[in-house]
């Protein structure tokens, strides 16, 4: 069993993760598309998330997938570190998401088991493009020649911003060694590492400690400099630095944040800091004025940490962090492989079976047995075992948070090539549905969706023209009511156009003959829009109007049990609503038992029980049966005798028995059973592929006592 | 009962004669008046018949589904499919698990006997009925020789799968000829 568990492949495992990545890196970017740039936040998110795909996939050997994460993460290291002003916003997004659009599209590749062979120079090309504009931005007076096309330097240090907080206190540190130590850039670094323990911020000069061992010599001349920000006192920082025979000197000196900001500043000359390891602080320092000739020597100011993380800290610049809105709480997930979920809910079924097994064991039959303390357990059992099922039943319930996100971006798409300016609104994104039945919305969502912002949104002009102050709005709501997911696409637009539609309907004969135009209800009308090949677009885009989309919407739904409700006003826009069960694998059923066998019928498809009498029966010579209850005429079903049942087993008489009205689809039909069971929550599993598909029946399921009960499908009993 | 175990000591005996002959282990059953062999690696489990729930409509050799410990799975009654009478379930009626191409099923058996080895070189044929023309026997791929007594080995994708009706007859009377 343990082996099992390790054999998933890396490359799974690649896959799974930066297919997550993406899907925040997403989220993120869409969140802020409308603002005027990224959160200081959202910026460093991002370029986590691209350093983290560059890092996985340089070692899943992935090089395209490589070079565009890396390019993009150049780009977001150049907006956090050097906040240049004016960066184009919307080119940014656009050009975050090309880079996850290709990446996910390579990702997909390689899931499909094939080469992932996109060619990632024109995006990079793209992004370097863009890299010089925000830069030329920035310093105009540099030339715009100097770095060169692919070649890409790497950075030799990501300074990844420590989280920075109110009550945090900051220092400046100056230490001095004694002249005689040895490696004095070691014991450098043995102090930083103790200090990152409680850093929320940290700087030191000279840089370059570890790699340097030249820079041992400054050190210990000149002393070695830390600014520290932290929420630890000054003793606990003392401690933490210790004290040794090589420190000669510590001084700790606590400062305002504004002098934090300004840097390796000790209010001496600062030209003490032109130490030969830092020679990129100065040059920094200095670029404004100096005009720099050597390409890499752009490349490593911009990224000299001594210079452009202080610029970043600016007290200004802080301001993004405080308009950051309430965070969305990120809970931690951990992925499981379906299969192990799968085994589990049949363990559980087990465990339920055992569980019964034990309780109704005959042994305890035995008279003049005291069972006082036992039942106290079993009670208790029953209850765990009850809570278990129903913990296993919510860990495939999936909030549709993701499938929401994608609409997201299709209105963002859509709507920018349209040149509509459409805000998108979710509302209840975070409710939960079972996995099965998302993958089989996802489409229909997005035809729905699609045409919301292609048909239902008019053009910004059609608006102003008819007089519509507010801006074109999708709303994509979801919420549980009665068992159901209600999914709805809302649109403020120019709604159906009754009589459009009409003529359109009457083109293609979808007209019933004789009736009127004006006999046919709105929803009627409506309803003609889910018909192949049915569009009123008469232009065909790229994203609607072909004629395809609504009746694949209504078919995919119709798989799911779902239906699909269509509501407009002409001139304010339409709603289009989703219906949709839970769950395909939980439904709510009656048992009903016939001949001591039990079946179970689907909830919602029951309109009535009834006891009849034998004097409403109408017998048909050739046997077919109806029952008349209040004057409505229902043909009748014994299943005893449909289910060709030992004669003797089920009740014969209708008067013994009990009578369930069923309806689909407008047809009703009477199924006589001997008795109600009850009603019951019930796990639905298919019945074994090696019987050949019975009609009236879609499935079984285990009652809790561990017998099996078929699954009435009483679309196959009409 | 009897029988059967002297049967086995015939077997044991044949098996520390030869050691490197090819051979396999058989699980065998009593149908009818016939003795059959399933190659054990088909063979999940035995287990007694539990509580059967019928599906209608299907081919009657189907019995229905059974609960394996939360998992649904058909079982079908080896008398019925082989067209003999059936025979109430009494105490010694077992279940057969087997596992098909994955396709999991149990055998309704009237009696399990034993697990058997059964050497390569002792496996026939089915022999080919005289006046009519048969190439395809149904169930029986071969039959084997233990000691004094015979068992048809039983091709479990035939038996599973096939579903044409004159199979049945077909097994009967190799049954018949052989005896």
């Amino acid at each position: 069993m343990a082996e099992e568990f390790n054999t998933e492949g890396m490359l799974d495992v690649y896959l799974f993760e930066n297919q997550q990545l993406l899907e925040q890196l997403q989220e993120i970017v869409l969140d802020q598309k409308d603002e005027d740039c990224f959160d200081e936040d959202s910026i460093n998110e991002i370029f986590r998330t691209m350093h983290t795909i560059k890092g996985s996939s340089g070692i899943m050997m992935f090089d395209n997938i490589t070079a565009v994460s890396h390019k993009l993460e150049d780009v977001f290291y150049f907006l956090r570190e050097a906040h240049p002003a004016n960066v184009p916003h919307m080119e940014l997004v656009e050009h975050v998401l090309a880079v996850e659009d290709f990446i996910s599209g390579e990702l997909e590749k390689i899931q499909n088991g094939d080469q992932a062979d996109g060619d990632s120079t024109e995006i990079v090309a793209d992004l370097d493009e863009f890299l010089m504009t925000i830069k030329g931005e920035k310093k105009g007076e540099e030339k715009k020649t100097e770095v060169s096309g692919n070649v890409h330097k790497e950075p030799t240090q990501f300074y990844i911003a420590p989280v920075a907080t109110d009550d945090s206190r900051f220092y400046k540190i100056f230490i001095t060694f004694s002249p005689d130590t040895e490696m004095a850039n070691v014991h450098a670094y043995k102090i930083v590492y103790a200090l990152k323990e409680v850093a929320e911020d940290l700087l030191y000069s000279p840089e370059d400690i570890i790699s340097d061992e030249s820079c041992a010599e400054p050190i210990l001349q000149e002393g070695f400099k830390i600014l520290l920000q932290t929420k630890s006192d000054k003793d606990e920082v003392q401690s933490i630095i210790g004290s040794g025979y090589e420190l000669e000197k510590v001084d700790i000196f606590e400062c305002k944040a504004e002098e934090f900001f300004q840097g390796f500043d000790f209010g001496e000359d600062s030209s003490r800091i032109d130490l030969e390891s830092s020679v990129e602080d100065i040059e920094a320092k200095t670029a404004g004025k100096d005009e720099k000739e050597e390409t890499q020597k752009e490349d490593k100011s911009k990224i000299a940490p001594g210079d452009f993380v202080i610029q970043s800290k600016e007290p200004g610049k802080q301001k993004k962090l405080a308009r950051d809105k309430p965070k969305a709480e990120k809970s931690s997930f951990i992925s499981v492989n379906v299969s192990k979920m799968d085994q589990l809910m049949d363990l559980i079924g087990e465990l339920v079976i055992s569980e019964s097994v034990v309780l109704q064991n005959p042994d305890l039959k035995v008279p003049g047995l005291n069972l006082d303390n036992f039942t106290k357990a079993a009670v208790q059992m029953s209850k765990i075992s009850t809570d278990l099922q129903n913990v296993i039943m919510s860990m495939r319930m999936v909030p549709l948070t993701n499938t929401f996100q994608k609409m997201n971006r299709i209105v963002f798409d859509v709507s920018r090539k349209l040149g509509k300016d459409i805000e998108f609104e979710m509302i209840g994104e975070h409710t939960e549905v079972d996995k099965n039945i998302i993958e089989h919305i996802s489409d229909p969502l997005m035809h729905m969706v699609r045409n919301a912002v292609d048909h239902g949104i008019e053009t910004n002009e059609e608006r102003e023209a008819s007089g519509k102050k507010e801006k074109g709005k999708v709303t994509l709501s979801a919420k549980t009511e009665a068992g159901k997911v209600w999914i709805s696409v809302e649109d403020n637009g120019k709604g159906l156009d009754r009589d459009k539609i009409l003529q359109k309907a009457k083109k293609q004969g979808l007209l019933e003959d004789g009736k009127p135009e004006s006999a046919y209800t709105d929803k009627e009308v409506f309803q003609f829009i889910t018909m192949p090949g049915f569009s009123t677009n008469e232009q065909v885009t790229e994203y609607s109007g072909r004629g395809v989309g609504m009746d694949v919407v209504v078919q995919n739904i119709q798989e799911i049990n779902g239906m699909l409700d269509i509501d407009s006003t002409a001139g304010f826009g339409s709603t289009m609503s989703l219906k949709i069960p839970l769950t395909l694998a939980i439904i709510n059923g009656i048992v009903v038992e016939t001949g001591g066998a039990s079946f179970v019928v689907e909830i919602g498809v029951i309109k009535e029980f009834v006891r009849v009498k034998e004097e409403m029966m109408i017998c048909e010579p050739n046997g077919d049966e109806y029952i008349m209850i209040r004057g409505e005429c229902f043909p009748v079903l014994r299943l005893g005798e449909w289910y060709g049942m030992d004669e003797d087993s089920y009740r014969k008489s209708v008067e013994d028995g009990m009578m369930l009205i069923m309806e689909i689809e407008d047809r009703k039909i009477c199924l006589l059973v001997d008795r109600l069971i009850g009603e019951q929550e019930i796990v639905v599993k298919p019945i074994p592929s090696y019987i050949k598909k019975v009609k009236g029946l879609s499935g079984c399921t285990q009652l809790g006592d561990g017998s099996i009960a078929l699954i009435l499908d009483p679309a196959g009993l009409m | 009962m009897e029988e059967l175990s002297k049967q086995n000591q015939d077997d044991l005996l044949d098996i520390s004669d030869e050691e490197n002959v090819r051979k396999s282990k058989y699980m065998t059953f009593k149908s009818g008046n016939e003795h059959f062999g399933l190659d054990i690696q088909y063979v999940n489990e035995i287990i007694q018949i539990p509580s059967i729930t019928a599906i209608p409509r299907t081919e009657d050799y189907i019995k229905g589904l059974i609960n394996l410990r939360g998992k649904i799975i058909p079982v079908i009654d080896v008398r019925l499919r082989f067209h003999q009478e059936p025979l109430k379930y009494d105490a010694r009626t077992c279940i057969i698990v087997v596992n098909v191409s994955d396709v999991t099923v149990g055998l309704i058996v009237e009696q399990i006997a034993e697990v058997i080895e059964i050497k390569d070189e002792n496996i026939l044929p089915p022999p080919k009925m005289g006046r009519v023309e048969r190439t395809d026997h149904r169930f029986v791929y071969g039959i084997a020789r233990v000691g004094n007594s015979v068992k048809l080995l039983l091709d479990p994708d035939k038996l599973l799968n096939d579903d044409d009706i004159s199979a049945i007859e077909q097994s009967n009377s190799i049954v018949l000829v052989k005896e």
